[in-house]
């Protein structure tokens, strides 16, 4: 089974223009308005390819992505950053580890399809390359 | 037998799709390759995975006491800092961060020892925040190694390849595909090590 997609941003229009391209791909995605709510979303199960912007009001990106870590709820999944950031702020020092892809708004839409396509391909490998140390 | 020649790669945010480009159409290489990505555990070994299924090479994740050998790439695991001994055996160990991160690019690359006659060491900084991997940089070029960085464009994010270029001390900057080119031109004894950026 695809992976799903989860969009966290504060702005409706983002929201809805990454649902209606993804949908329209046959991609599941779910919405969710910020961090808490995208949270909510992992604590009930979601895995697959989180979209993140940065900056969104009461929790911001990198807040979200520290109590995802914090909370256990990272792995199985990728986080991606979609932010009108061109570069990341310091704020992102210690948490690179969990940041898979950096993409700017306004996006290429073949790109960050590309972009998505692999990171869910990632996601539905088997574990088991060689044995861990 | 153990590598003649070492490249050694870091990156961060970004790595995963620049590797990919790196390798896609990167011969078999008379060295080893080691990438040290910024990554946790459990994700090291889908990277692993995804980069063999694209790469001329066979691609593992490096395990403790491991010796390198040649045309194989070996991917530091995410939660241990790597460090190579007598450029030839892979020691992973546990501890504190470095530059925030571990594995740690400069960590992994200090660890290099000026190579003998004939061999050759590269290092390659990609795309990534911060600027781990630029005192490896510094390192590499005082033991007589050459360095690659990836250009501003084709980086998701160009801090640690910016802090590399800074040193001054970086040899080349590329887009991944380029920088495929270069190595099999340094590593084939074909280039020219003088153009410092």
């Amino acid at each position: 089974m695809d992976s799903r997609i989860m969009i966290v941003d504060d702005e409706d229009m983002i929201r809805e223009a990454v649902e209606i391209l993804l949908e329209s791909e046959g991609m599941g995605i779910v919405t969710a308005a910020g961090g808490k709510e995208c949270l909510g979303h992992l604590k009930a199960g979601f895995k697959g390819v989180i979209l993140m912007d940065i900056m969104m009001p009461e929790m911001d990106g990198w807040d979200t992505i520290r109590e995802i870590v914090e909370h256990g709820l990272y792995e199985g999944n990728v986080i991606v950053m979609l932010t009108a950031m061109d570069s990341p702020d310091e704020r992102m020092e210690g948490l690179q580890e969990y940041v898979t892809d950096y993409i700017t708004k306004p996006f290429n839409t073949d790109s960050l399809l590309d972009s998505l396509r692999y990171y869910q391909s990632l996601l539905q490998l088997e574990t088991g390359i060689n044995d861990r140390q | 037998m153990t590598a003649n020649n070492i490249v050694m790669i870091g990156v961060s945010t970004g790595g995963p799709i620049a590797l990919k480009h790196l390798f896609a159409n990167l011969p078999p290489l008379n060295a080893a390759v080691v990438i040290v990505l910024h990554i946790p555990p459990g994700m090291d070994y889908r990277i692993a995975r995804s980069l063999a299924s694209v790469a001329s090479m066979p691609v593992t994740l490096a395990g403790d006491g491991e010796y390198l050998h040649s045309r194989r790439i070996y991917l530091a695991p995410g939660g241990y800092h790597l460090t190579l001994h007598g450029n030839s055996r892979v020691v992973l160990t546990e501890g504190a961060k470095v530059n925030f991160v571990q594995p740690s690019v400069d960590v992994a690359m200090k660890s290099l020892l000026k190579p003998l006659r004939r061999k050759r060491i590269i290092g390659v900084i990609l795309t990534g925040m911060g600027k781990d991997g630029a005192e490896g940089v510094r390192h590499i070029s005082e033991i007589g190694g050459v360095n690659i960085a990836q250009d501003q464009e084709s980086s998701a994010i160009y801090g640690m390849p910016k802090a590399a270029v800074e040193t001054g001390l970086v040899d080349f900057v590329f887009p991944p595909e380029k920088i495929s080119q270069k190595l099999v031109e340094l590593l084939s004894g074909q280039a020219s090590y003088s153009s410092k950026v």
